[in-house]
């Protein structure tokens, strides 16, 4: 019973803050009490809730609660409470609360706090979703969602720039961080065959001897180093400062950089215990002790030293971490916990005295505690635990820091040194701790202050007084209180190997005592020497130098550089160098498998060459070259030249007997030379001139001969490959069929039609659909068509005409048009109903004889453009309603309408059905639903081509806007080509 | 409803939007309405159809039979008519396509579908286009597909117009024709050797061609594979895919997200089907596909990192999205497909509503282009200029919070981070690529350092341009309508409903994958059990 309560209310804790998230990010923007309320009751809830958890784990038993979320992958939501995700959900949720309430008084009421809430609630959550981790996925999933809410949060005031560089450096290296654990933690996932926790767990000592362990431990030290601001990733949490206080004094005492200490905490007993943990996190531990510390004298900005004092004590954890001693272990969660405590009081008290006095530049306070007697004394007492004065829990924690530097030994450079550097970076933490409280709260009263200070109100000192208490009685009497969570905590890291300590205030007069007083002395008089002369210190000796922030830019603005630098080599935006791959790569792919097996053309004996054939074929091939030859700057002969090539396939599929082939290829040809002759008036004249002096460059020349070698390969290529197919036997292809089935089950005897309309049927109403599309997308680009200004006015010719007209009298200007080629365009109009029923003829014998809906289309379509040709514009559609879009649809709806019929006899779509019917005049007609199938086709074919006819006739009848035409140029110009 | 009813049901992915579009066409301009109610009521049906046909699959998949249907048009047997194959995977692609085409629909109707003629039909035929590639089992008919879906987006990339537009759309056309040409001369030796276009026939035929005949049929398959690549955009192929889409007006940008996955599906499906277990052709696929992938993951990186604008971001997440897919089916074959098909999902749409939303996040600026001078009378400009009288006329208040909350959602979803989608389908990836081994080779290393260091590139890259856009104080945002902002957010759901039904969903996917390389069950299904000659009534 009590199990099943306590894993409901796991999943209760972790959900409590993201609803209330939910719930304050609809509230209205300026709700500030009721968002204040909703956040403090849901934390409140929350930490109750944490708190009432505590008898179920203080046994050091686990409570597990599972849901599957990607079984097939290992991957389940766990939640896993232990002494240590207690310690740290409980931390979370209680501070939470205290920053809660102070951020109600602190925030000003014009900023959106429902907002700000909200994130802050959703960052609650994400933290304890980490601690209650009880699978490695979902723990990075959880980790990286802190990144993101620390993010928002560090940009809440987004509008000023401190606040968005800060924000955005933050989610960059924490978010690289994630990446790098993510990778991490699937390697350890592999060495031990399960993303569980648990599984991970007994895993142990396979892992530390898999030779994987170096890489994950390599990429999960990264993600806890970033996390934590550990040297040299430290950078980005001084930037993070521009956040509202109350969120620097969440993020950065009890949870997100202490997110990488859990981190460092749960794996422990996985990863720690080799050389390679020893050397890394110890090093990386101490050098950020060190150097945090040493900054943290020279800031100036309240927040700044904080900051650097946050960055200092995380090294001093991760150092403990690295020690490979269970007490080390101990001592690190138990600095944990104080620093969390005091370091929260100390940033709020810094706000407070921000929000006071308008200022956190320490050269211009003074004297505050006049003003602020309680605020200060709190700060004195959280200011002395950081110091590590006895009688308060910082001294606690950093005896046993001591005791294990000194217990250190080992005969190397690190174990003699660590106890002297331990004690020096504790002199420079009192030091720093000194000059933050005398120079703030004592001294004479301060002048020039932006605002009176004055005492904060009770409700903001609250959270403060909480902690320092929390300090208090920790320190003084520590077995009593904290023992037992501490005891609960070191248990479920350690297990068995718990070591015994005792936690108490007097362990007699012993070296670390010694040092610790020897610190308090050195920092102390450290302040009385250096005191006034750090104030006039402007940045850090010694590694001021080194900036951060601008290095991070720096690297970042290298890396778009370089970026855009290689995209100049490996990309390209222009056509031609991407076509040119394009055929490079497809001729490489086409060549490799002979480059593997050598190339065998077939057993087939060659049919003897006809020289009347060869004839045709040459001439085809000159008009296919000269065509691509002239195609850049003599569009015209390059068009002409290509219809030569294009007739002479048309001969080629006579010859070899392919009459449907050859019709088809005909007409095509036909239509698409006459419309692309019709376009060609509208574009923009070339000119050749493009080199100074003429003189082609021999880049350029370069180029072009290797454009035409690779053209002559890939042209050789598909020769090769043709000769290579066509010598070699036929396999036993599927074509027999249709030449078998096609008049007994598809009632025509034209197998190319049946395969068409029945067949195949669904390929031609693809296509259908093609020639649709692509009419109406020229009808669409020409309808917004912009023809360069020189294509603008009317051809030369006819201006001429227009001319010699309004120079001679009795002539109206465009008479001479009118009578322009009378006798062919008489004939052309005459030749309408001749084609006409020419098309009606292909289109009915289409199943048995060469033609069919198709070819039908194109030729009714020729009729059509012959007369635009012939009469103009203006004159056809006088005459003539044309309607090509109905065309269009009713050629689509007829053959899908065909198609869908076979429904209504159970058979599948496009199944058709034919009889032979004797009608009278015809015979005997095939009466086949193929045919209204290829009626269809011939309704779109028509209309498509007339819909793309319109357009380009339609550019010769358009009005220009404000362009006077312009005067004519008698000059005897060139071809119009 | 007899059972025969629900079997043609495969059809209406095709037959549907085609009818549809025909009818458009006999609507005018000014019948807007009209044509947008048809639009809309169409794609609601394709919803609708193509989510019968997942049901369908799925559910006589899981329980123990197979999910493949085929159905013979024309009813000729199989190798000699045309089949459409719906299985996991098409059911699935066509479930993508037609929410995609839902959502980038509803959006273009507050805007975009009056910028030039026929939108409506032409998208409507974009969506036949995609659904007939995804259906069918033919490799000709594929390849008339390609080019139904190819010429609907080359009207639809020119759509809207403007000098950029062109020209950026004719160098679209000018690779894709050629590409298609490719692809033509591929199907041609491949029909050359083998004698079938049948994809199941294929399957049975290509183990036994002799070994005189192997290098012609594997260079065909070379040359197809080049076309394919070059749609799925691999490096150094795909340079021209970040200019056209970013080109194009963003729900046609949107749509387009498919577009790309046009290619790998056909790689998937193409080369999964046709080079046998351990044969040639596997080994022959694999390594390009592998390298090759993991150069254009590397290029989509450099690009990402060198963009100016959001929709090159977008563009090259296209590549790195396709790189990723591509390099994950050559390094893992089989294994790594489960998470391969949920990245495709995933990617695929976090990239479309990326598109979508930032349109709206650079609203200010993207007027500027499209305002060219009339230079003719009759020139269609009206509502383009103008902008109709307000329709949708809601107008969302905290317009900056939505797009900010979207385009965070956006990054989540396309870098892979938690907790969207994303996340679960790259975890899914590399999940599958460790476990391919109990060695980890370096390719494999590689490719993984790659998916997530692209993952990097891409965070930094966003969070640059956005906090420039949406977090800089600027005047007053322009208003949403709600007809733009709720597709984004559906997108943007779908995402996050992957993730919290990852179990379900990834369970699909895996037997998706697995069905991938039962040959013996779709060639049965497709090729046996068919109708025996025309006028056998269909079951």
């Amino acid at each position: 019973m009590l199990k099943v309560t306590s894993e409901s209310l796991l999943w209760l804790m972790l959900a409590l803050p993201f609803l209330g998230s939910l719930l304050s990010s609809i509230l209205p923007a300026r709700k500030r009490n009721t968002a204040g309320i909703l956040a403090g009751v849901v934390m409140l809830l929350a930490s109750v809730v944490a708190i009432g958890l505590y008898s179920s784990i203080s046994e050091g038993s686990v409570v597990r609660s599972r849901i599957p979320w990607l079984p097939s992958l290992g991957l389940e939501i766990v939640l896993r409470l232990d002494g240590l995700s207690w310690l740290f959900a409980a931390l979370v949720l209680v501070v939470g609360f205290l920053v809660v309430v102070y951020s109600r008084y602190y925030m000003s009421p014009e900023d959106p706090v429902p907002r700000f809430f909200a994130y802050l609630l959703a960052f609650a959550g994400s933290m304890v979703g980490l601690v209650l981790s009880g699978n490695l996925i979902q723990l990075v999933f959880f980790w990286e969602l802190t990144s993101l809410f620390s993010f928002l949060l560090i940009g809440y005031w987004y509008h000023n720039e401190r606040a968005r560089s800060g924000a955005r450096m933050a989610l960059i290296v924490t978010a690289t961080g994630g990446l790098c654990l993510l990778a991490g933690v699937m390697l350890l996932g592999k060495i031990a065959g399960s993303y569980d926790l648990d599984a991970v767990f007994l895993a142990a000592d396979r892992i530390r001897q898999s030779e994987l362990y170096l890489p994950a431990l390599g990429l999960i030290l990264i993600g806890a180093f970033t996390k934590s601001a550990q040297f040299p990733f430290h950078f980005w949490l001084p930037h993070a400062m521009a956040a509202p206080t109350p969120v620097s004094a969440y993020l950065h005492s009890a949870t997100l950089v202490k997110a990488g200490i859990f981190l460092l905490i749960r794996f422990w007993p996985v990863l720690a215990g080799t050389e390679a943990w020893f050397a890394t996190v110890t090093t990386v531990g101490l050098c950020t002790l060190i150097l945090g510390a040493w900054v943290a004298i020279f800031q100036q900005d309240l927040k700044g030293l904080l900051a650097y004092s946050t960055i200092s004590h995380l090294g001093l954890i991760t150092l403990l971490l690295g020690l490979n001693s269970p007490l080390a272990t101990v001592a690190a969660i138990f600095h944990t916990l104080n620093h969390a405590t005091f370091k929260a009081s100390l940033f709020m008290a810094v706000g407070i005295i921000d929000h006071e006095t308008g200022t956190r530049d320490i050269r211009k306070l003074s004297g505050l505690a006049r003003y602020m007697p309680i605020t200060a004394t709190l700060a004195v007492i959280a200011a002395g635990a950081m110091a590590g004065v006895p009688l308060l829990n910082g001294f606690l924690s950093k005896e046993m820091f001591l005791a294990e530097a000194l217990d250190l030994h080992r005969e190397s450079f690190a174990g003699r040194t660590l106890p002297f550097l331990a004690t020096l970076a504790l002199a420079f933490s009192v030091l720093y701790s000194v000059r933050f409280i005398h120079q703030s709260f004592f001294g004479p009263p301060p002048q020039d202050l932006p605002r009176e200070p004055q005492e904060a109100p009770r409700w903001m000192r609250m959270p403060i007084e909480v902690l320092v208490v929390a300090c208090l009685v920790v320190g003084m009497v520590p077995a009593l209180t904290v023992a037992p969570l501490l005891g609960a905590a070191a248990y479920s890291v350690l297990g068995p190997n718990t070591p015994s300590y005792s936690l108490a205030i007097w362990h007699g007069f012993n070296a670390p005592l010694v040092l610790s007083l020897l610190a308090l002395l050195l920092g102390a008089l450290g302040y009385v020497l250096f005191g006034k002369r750090l104030n006039r210190q402007d940045g850090t000796p010694l590694v001021g130098v080194f900036k951060g922030r601008r290095a991070f830019e720096t690297v970042l603005s290298l890396l778009i550089r370089g970026a855009r630098r290689t995209m100049e080599f490996v990309g390209t935006r222009r056509l031609q160098p991407q076509l040119r791959v394009l055929v490079l790569a497809a001729c490489f792919a086409g060549l490799l498998p002979f480059l593997r097996y050598g190339y065998q053309g077939g057993t087939k004996v060659g049919t003897p060459l006809d020289p009347a054939f060869a004839l045709i074929w040459l001439v085809g091939g000159i008009c296919a070259v000269a065509a691509a030859w002239t195609a850049k700057y003599h569009r015209f002969a390059a068009l002409i030249l290509m219809a030569g090539a294009g007739l002479v396939s048309c001969v080629s599929f006579v010859w070899l007997s392919s009459p449907d082939l050859a019709l088809t290829q005909l007409l095509v040809e036909t239509v698409t030379t006459l419309l692309l002759l019709l376009g060609l008036r509208w574009l923009p004249a070339r000119s050749r001139d493009l080199w100074p002096g003429s003189r082609t460059p021999w880049r350029v020349r370069f180029r072009r001969g290797g454009d035409v070698t690779l053209a002559l390969a890939a042209g050789s290529g598909i020769a090769l490959l043709s000769y290579a197919i066509m010598t070699r036997e036929m396999p036993n292809s599927i074509s027999r069929y249709f030449v078998e089935h096609s008049y007994p089950d598809g009632g025509g005897r034209n197998v190319v039609n049946v395969i068409l309309v029945d067949f195949r049927g669904f390929d031609t109403l693809g296509e259908m659909t093609v020639l649709a599309i692509v009419a109406l997308t020229v009808f669409a680009l020409l309808r917004r068509f912009r023809p360069a200004p020189e294509s603008v006015r009317s051809p030369e010719q006819q201006r001429l005409q227009d001319a010699s007209d309004d120079a001679r009298e009795g002539r109206e200007r465009g008479d001479t048009l009118a009578d322009y080629l009378l006798v062919p365009r008489t004939i052309m109009e005459w030749l309408f109903p001749a084609i006409i029923v020419l098309a009606f003829y292909l289109l009915m014998r289409g199943h048995d004889l060469p033609g069919g809906g198709f070819a039908a289309g194109v030729t009714m379509s020729i009729a059509l453009i012959l007369q635009y040709l012939a009469s103009g514009t203006r004159r056809v559609e006088d005459r003539l309603r044309v309607h090509p879009l109905r065309w269009m649809g009713s050629g689509l709806l007829l053959a899908v309408v065909t198609g869908l019929g076979a429904w209504w006899f159970d058979y599948p779509f496009l199944t058709s059905w034919f009889r032979y019917v004797d009608l009278p005049l015809l015979g005997e007609v095939p009466l086949a639903t193929a045919l209204l199938f290829d009626i269809g086709v011939f309704l779109l074919v028509i209309g498509a081509i007339a819909l793309i006819l319109v357009a380009i006739a339609h550019q010769s009848i358009r009005t220009t806007r404000r362009r006077p035409e312009p005067p004519l140029a008698v000059k005897s110009g060139e071809e119009e080509a | 409803m007899s059972a025969g009813w629900t079997d043609h049901l495969i059809v209406a992915p095709i037959v549907l939007p085609l009818a549809a579009a025909a009818l458009t066409l006999f609507l005018d301009e000014r019948q807007r309405r009209l044509k947008a109610s048809v639009a809309l009521l169409t794609v609601l049906a394709l919803l609708f159809v193509s989510t019968l046909l997942l049901q369908g699959a799925a559910s006589s998949g899981f329980a123990g039979e197979p999910a493949t249907t085929a159905y013979h048009l024309g009813n000729w047997p199989a190798p000699f008519g045309i089949v459409l194959v719906i299985d996991w995977l098409s059911a699935l692609m066509l479930v993508l396509t037609s929410g995609l085409g839902l959502t980038t629909l509803v959006y273009s109707l507050a805007y975009w579908d009056r910028a030039g003629p026929r939108f409506h039909t032409l998208f409507l035929l974009q969506l036949m286009g995609l659904n007939g590639a995804f259906l069918t089992g033919d490799l000709f008919n594929l390849f008339v597909f390609f080019e139904v879906l190819l010429a609907a987006s080359y009207g639809l990339l020119l759509h809207g117009s403007g000098v950029q537009r062109v020209q950026a759309g004719l160098h679209y056309v000018s690779i894709n024709v050629a590409t298609s040409l490719l692809f033509l001369i591929g199907v041609a030796l491949i029909y050359g050797v083998t004698g079938t276009l049948n994809m199941a026939d294929l399957a049975i035929r290509i183990p036994a061609v002799a070994g005189s005949d192997l290098p012609l049929l594997q260079s065909g398959m070379a040359i197809l594979g080049t076309a394919f690549l070059l749609k799925a955009g691999m490096w150094p192929l795909g340079l021209w895919l970040p200019r056209s889409y970013a080109a194009a007006a963003p729900p046609v940008a949107a749509l387009f997200a498919i577009l790309s996955k046009v290619g790998v599906y056909a790689v998937l499906r193409v080369y999964l089907l046709l080079g046998g277990e351990g044969g040639w052709a596997a080994n022959f696929g694999d390594e390009w596909l592998l390298y090759g992938g993991m150069a254009t993951i590397a290029f989509g990186t450099v690009g990402i990192l060198a963009s100016r604008t959001l929709m090159r971001v977008a563009g090259y997440s296209v590549i790195i999205s396709s790189g990723t897919l591509l390099a994950a089916i050559g390094a893992g074959q089989g294994a790594v497909l489960g998470g391969v098909l949920f990245y495709l999902v995933s990617s695929t749409v976090g990239i479309c509503a990326f598109y979508l939303l930032i349109e709206l996040i650079e609203r200010n600026e993207a007027d500027a282009a499209l305002k060219v001078e009339p230079v003719f009378e009759d020139e269609y400009t009206g509502s383009l200029e103008t902008g109709e009288e307000d329709e949708t006329g809601v107008v969302i208040p905290a317009t900056l919070a939505i797009l900010g909350g979207g385009f965070v959602f956006c990054v989540l979803v396309i870098s892979g981070l938690p907790p969207l989608s994303g996340f679960v389908a790259k975890f899914a990836i590399i999940h599958g690529l460790l476990g391919l081994r109990s060695e980890i080779d370096w390719p494999v290393w590689a490719l993984i350092s790659l998916i997530i260091l692209s993952g990097l590139a891409t965070i930094i890259a966003t969070t640059r341009a956005g906090i420039d856009l949406i977090w800089t104080p600027s005047e007053q945002p322009q208003p949403l309508h709600l007809a733009e902002a709720v597709p984004v957010g559906v997108l943007l759901a779908a995402c996050l409903g992957l993730a919290i039904f990852a179990g379900p969903t990834m369970r699909y996917m895996e037997r998706t994958g697995q069905s991938l390389g039962d040959r013996q069950g779709y060639v049965q299904k497709v090729l046996i059990e068919g109708p025996a000659d025309k006028h056998a009534r269909s079951r």
